[in-house]
């Protein structure tokens, strides 16, 4: 299953659904543009409705964009219908044939490539080795469980050596432990067969751990792209920094734009390392504040005062909720034996570790 | 303008077309001009016979000429005496209007350049066209020669009609642009669909609803609004204040009130008692309260007669009646009642179990009483399902045009109206207006129901049914309802057991001696019609079953332009009577362009139409359920259109598709109200037959043909039922026609 990986390129891509009982039309996908590496995992990741599933199924196939191209390596692929497109689709319902066993269901897509029986049922074989449902062959697909469906889904859309896999939200449908060993496999069978492959989910967890890159998505338009510590830790608008990971956000003054920003907090002028370009002084601002990027110190010895409320313990690092004035703030503290500990209702300060915090412009939740 | 509508595709497609229809141009005017000239050159030798056999004496003249327009009437002829520029020319025609005419354009240039030419013993073919009595017609002139070939004692004047080819010509510009717009709607979508299959099928469905529902019907109603050939409100007028037709219409409309008031009633019994009382037998009584639904025409009327008729086993030889008439009113809602109260008994059915009895467990824990529970729970609940199925039995009762037939006696229904004014006084276009106004309260009660009692239902299905029964009646009352239920049903074996009885019996009510001579000569003077309609139904039915999937498929996957009317084309017939489907298909098919009364396909056109919308219904319904990723998954694995609708779709809605072609046989074979304007001598009809037999009082062959037709319908559901065991979808839409 070794197959030059291929390209994928998004340009100036516009999907409008036009309602019918005279409402008005719905901008699904606003002229969005990315390109994808051979072999890369690239996450479109983003709330519901942001049209991340939509931007799937125009490459796809499923879906015809309003505006715009969609290339495949050279190719431009806009209006093939799926079936004359080298991509290949799981599905969130994940769409199995319900008449067929699941040899049947992987087979499918060879049978229609009129191989010879004797090759596709080794192909078969192999492909179910892979996703490990070899003993499950005869089954019907309503038999299995549904980490099982998954991995037909999986298998049926790999065994046609897609240059392309389209994988969306394809571990919605499982439960929590199930999701986390789905999600190891994925990623090792993606890495294995160097397959280019867009992965649609909500779920910034399974963004961050599976992604090369991650789009992040809302209201149809694009609003970053980048690897995840990119996004987690360089985001560049409250938004994305809020989904993709705990926040707080504490409201500043800009004062000086230069190597780094000063910003006034609370009478208190705090110099921070990473900032947005687009801001000028005296615009207001918000400090991004991630729990691992702040610590507790002894009272007035911050820059925020505050009093412990709760200590959640997880063995490596210790959550503490810290109420203040502006609401209750997650410090993360790692490796809690070496550290001074606050207990519950103790009077604390919380202090900004410069060079891991970012200030933002304040605008757009 | 982007990718699929590129401008340079666009240009290539103008340009294409224009090629094309210049070639078709091209051939239509070759042939068309090939005619003319054939037409031209008969005509011509015409002239030249008539000519030469023409007598010479004048007085002879008009009774020559009478003579010949008996044979041709394509010619208006005069005959003119004496030799022009010599004598003084006399004029001789029995029509005064000719004589005016050749007066009037005697001194004009064209008619003396003919003179000259006759003079000289040339015929003359004027190039002008003239028009006489409204019609273009071409001037001939040819001259009588004497008996010496070199003088003349006259000439003859030839007013030669034109129609002949100009309704040839007319027919080829038809063909010319239908062809055309053929090619031009194939090629739009070959190259300009991003699916071309689902292109094709959809322009099929639309041309073939356009030409086998809109056009027939759009006749109808165009031949209701013209009289000789002009725009009239004639008919409507003669049919609006005709005491008699408007008698007819509210007898439909009475007896579909009565009947649909009945079968209410006894379907909600049968409802009630079978989801809500512990009954053991329930399956039983609920397959025995479907039986009538699937019985053919005629044969409930059929046993009706046999046992309440003038000559009927109870009225005559048990009770002696003499005065009691099953004809009319009384005898039909009767027949209808029993014929169409499952359709009340299944919607109800359905209400009921919809109804979650926690709420009547939650009223009687209350210490309403049964009855209270019943009156201000249960029943408020179930009341737009009985106004639903109040709605779809006035409907059926209406558009029912076999048992009136047989049943009606002197009472009135405009069903039967309908057929007598087209077959007995040859007015079709007043059975067309008369079956017109038979669709408006069909059509407005179907609406009625679709729209608006479906929508006010109550009932919510929360997917979690309580299989409890509340104990809503108290024993008395169940006892009573149960016996009543026994002695229905008992009454509706009685009446298919008379028909088998009617198989063996000599002459009913006169002589009930045994014998098997009716099933010999029934099978023998039915072989024929048995053996067409089996055919005709079964060459209907998987055209039916994969048409309705199809149509199915791509009303609940595909957006395009256009979809509502397509659907609502595809389901009307489910809500237009039978009789007006049959006129309009006599009017919009005996005609040219499209000549198909007499043939067996408009026969197999008319069952495929009439059958698709349940088995469109059934699909869309089943296809609902399936989720559409699979159909995508499979196209995404390369598979194409045709591919996933022969794969996946159609293996998935197999229980639609089997039961959707069940249906059609069923219904094919048992088919009158639209069939019967369209059988032939070479293309009859079992039920048919079976009519002719029961008018003719042969009703022990009527008897065994219904028996056949029964046996017939009993094995196709049983073949369905082999093949799908659960299928009340189907059940529920199977109706009386």
């Amino acid at each position: 299953m070794s197959k030059t990986s291929v390209s994928v390129r998004i340009e100036n891509v516009t999907k409008v659904f036009k309602d019918v009982k005279g409402k008005a039309d719905v901008i699904a996908v606003n002229n969005a543009n990315f390109d994808i590496e051979p072999g890369e995992l690239v996450t479109l990741l983003g709330p519901s409705g942001c049209g991340k599933t939509t931007t799937l199924r125009m490459i796809g196939g499923f879906e015809l964009p309003t505006k715009g191209k969609i290339f495949l390596g050279n190719e431009d692929i806009t209006f093939l219908p799926p079936n004359k497109r080298d991509t290949a689709t799981v599905f969130q319902s994940y769409g199995l044939f319900p008449h067929m066993n699941v040899f049947d269901n992987v087979a499918y897509g060879l049978k229609l490539r009129k191989l010879p029986s004797k090759q596709i049922k080794d192909k078969v074989m192999s492909t179910l080795d892979l996703v490990g449902l070899k003993d499950l062959a005869q089954r019907a697909p309503s038999k299995l469980s549904g980490g099982q469906q998954q991995r037909v889904a999986l298998a049926r859309s790999l065994i046609v050596e897609p240059s392309v896999l389209l994988l969306d939200e394809p571990l919605s449908n499982l439960d929590a432990l199930l999701r986390e060993q789905m999600r190891v496999e994925i990623k090792r069978i993606q890495k294995t067969l160097g397959i280019t492959t867009i992965y649609v989910t909500h779920d910034r967890v399974e963004a961050m751990s599976l992604s090369d890159r991650i789009i992040v998505m809302k209201n149809g338009i694009i609003r970053q792209i980048g690897s995840p510590n990119l996004i987690y830790e360089d985001p560049n608008s409250k938004f994305v920094a809020g989904f993709v990971g705990k926040v707080a956000f504490l409201p500043v003054e800009v004062l000086e734009i230069g190597e780094t920003c000063k910003v006034k907090f609370e009478e208190k002028t705090v110099e921070v390392r990473k900032f947005s370009p687009e801001m000028s002084p005296g615009d207001s601002a918000v400090i991004m504040a991630r729990p691992e990027s702040l610590k507790l110190v002894d009272p007035s010895k911050g820059m925020i005062e505050g009093e412990v409320a709760t200590n959640i313990y997880l063995g490596g690092s210790l959550e503490s909720f810290v109420t203040t004035d502006h609401g209750e703030i997650l410090v993360q503290i790692d490796n809690p034996a070496e550290k001074k500990v606050f207990a519950e209702g103790e009077k604390v300060s919380i202090a900004i570790i410069p060079h891991l915090a970012k200030v933002l412009p304040d605008k757009d939740e | 303008m982007i990718g699929l509508y590129s401008w340079r595709k666009l240009l290539s497609f103008a340009l294409i077309s224009v090629l094309v229809f210049a070639a078709l141009f091209w051939i239509f005017d070759t042939l068309k001009d090939s005619f003319l000239k054939v037409v031209r050159d008969n005509q011509r030798q015409l002239v030249t016979v008539l000519a030469e056999s023409a007598p010479r004496d004048k007085e002879l003249a008009e009774d020559w000429i009478t003579a010949v327009n008996k044979e041709f009437n394509e010619a208006d002829i005069i005959y003119v005496h004496g030799v022009p520029g010599w004598d003084e020319l006399q004029v001789f025609t029995p029509n005064e209007q000719l004589r005016t005419f050749y007066e009037s354009n005697y001194s004009s240039e064209d008619f003396e350049k003919a003179l000259e030419s006759v003079y000289y013993l040339e015929n003359y073919y004027s190039s002008l066209e003239y028009s006489f009595e409204g019609k273009s017609v071409s001037l001939v002139l040819a001259p009588l020669i004497d008996e010496t070939r070199y003088d003349m004692t006259g000439f003859l004047v030839f007013l030669m009609s034109a129609e002949a080819g100009e309704n040839y010509t007319n027919l080829l510009n038809i063909f010319m642009i239908g062809a055309f717009a053929i090619f031009a709607i194939i090629y739009f979508i070959s190259k300009f669909f991003r699916d071309p299959i689902m292109g094709y099928v959809i322009m099929g469905l639309f041309l073939m609803v356009g030409i086998f529902v809109a056009y027939p019907l759009f006749e109808a109603v165009r031949l209701t609004f013209l009289e000789d050939g002009k725009f009239s409100m004639q008919t409507w007028i003669t049919i609006l204040s005709s005491k008699q037709y408007l008698n007819a219409l509210w007898g439909s409309v009475k007896l579909g009130i009565l009947t649909a008031s009945f079968s209410t009633i006894i379907g909600f019994i049968f409802a009630f008692v079978i989801n809500r009382t512990a009954t053991r037998g329930k399956k039983f009584l609920s397959t025995m309260g479907l039986l009538p639904v699937i019985s053919p025409p005629f044969s409930l009327s059929l046993s009706l007669i046999l046992l309440f008729g003038s000559n009927g086993l109870i009225t005559k030889q048990i009770l002696g009646l003499k005065d009691f008439t099953i004809y009319g009113l009384g005898g039909l809602t009767a027949v209808q009642t029993i014929g169409m109260f499952p359709i009340a008994f299944l919607t109800l059915s359905g209400v009921l179990q919809a109804i979650d009895s926690t709420l009547e467990e939650a009223s009687l824990d209350l210490n309403g009483s049964r009855w209270r529970t019943f009156s201000k729970v249960t029943f408020p609940l179930a009341i737009p399902g009985v106004l639903s199925s109040w709605l779809l039995v006035f409907t059926n009762s209406l558009a029912d045009f076999a048992n009136p037939l047989l049943l009606a006696g002197s009472y009135k229904v405009l069903s039967v109206e309908a057929y007598i004014e087209v077959t007995g006084r040859n007015r079709l276009g007043h059975g067309a207006a008369l079956s017109i106004l038979l669709l408006m309260p069909t059509l407005t009660a179907f609406l009625v129901q679709r729209f608006w009692v479906s929508r006010k239902s109550y009932v919510t299905v929360t997917g979690k049914p309580s299989s409890r029964l509340s104990d809503l009646v108290s024993k008395p009352v169940k006892f009573g309802l149960i016996t009543f239920i026994v002695l229905f049903i008992v009454f509706i074996l009685g009446l298919y057991g008379t028909i088998v009885a009617g198989c063996f019996v000599a002459n009913w009510g006169i002589d009930y001696s045994f014998t098997l001579k009716n099933i010999t000569e029934a099978l023998q003077r039915g072989r024929d019609a048995i053996v067409d309609t089996f055919t005709l139904s079964a060459v209907a039915t998987p055209f039916a079953g994969l048409i309705a999937m199809m149509a199915a498929l791509v009303i609940v996957r595909k957006k395009f332009a256009g979809k509502k009317v397509l659907e609502g084309l595809i389901l009307a017939p489910f809500a237009i009577p039978g009789t007006l489907i049959g006129i309009s298909y006599v009017l919009a098919f005996n005609k040219p362009p499209l000549i198909l009364v007499g043939t067996g396909a408009i026969i197999v056109i008319n069952y495929i139409i009439r059958e698709l919308p349940v088995g469109v219904e059934g699909g869309v319904a089943t296809l609902r359920q399936i989720d559409p990723a699979i159909e995508e998954a499979a196209q995404d694995l390369g598979a194409d259109s045709t591919t996933v609708f022969r794969t996946i779709v159609l293996p998935l809605i197999r229980p639609a598709f089997i039961s959707g072609m069940s249906y059609t046989f069923v219904r094919s074979m048992t088919a009158v109200s639209a069939i019967i304007f369209l059988i032939s001598a070479q293309w009859y009809h079992m039920t048919v037959l079976i009519y002719n037999f029961s008018e003719s009082i042969r009703f022990g062959l009527a008897s065994v043909l219904s028996t056949v037709l029964i046996i017939i319908v009993f094995g196709a559901f049983g073949l369905m039922r082999l093949l799908v065991p659960k299928n009340e979808y189907m059940e529920k839409n199977v109706t009386l026609n």
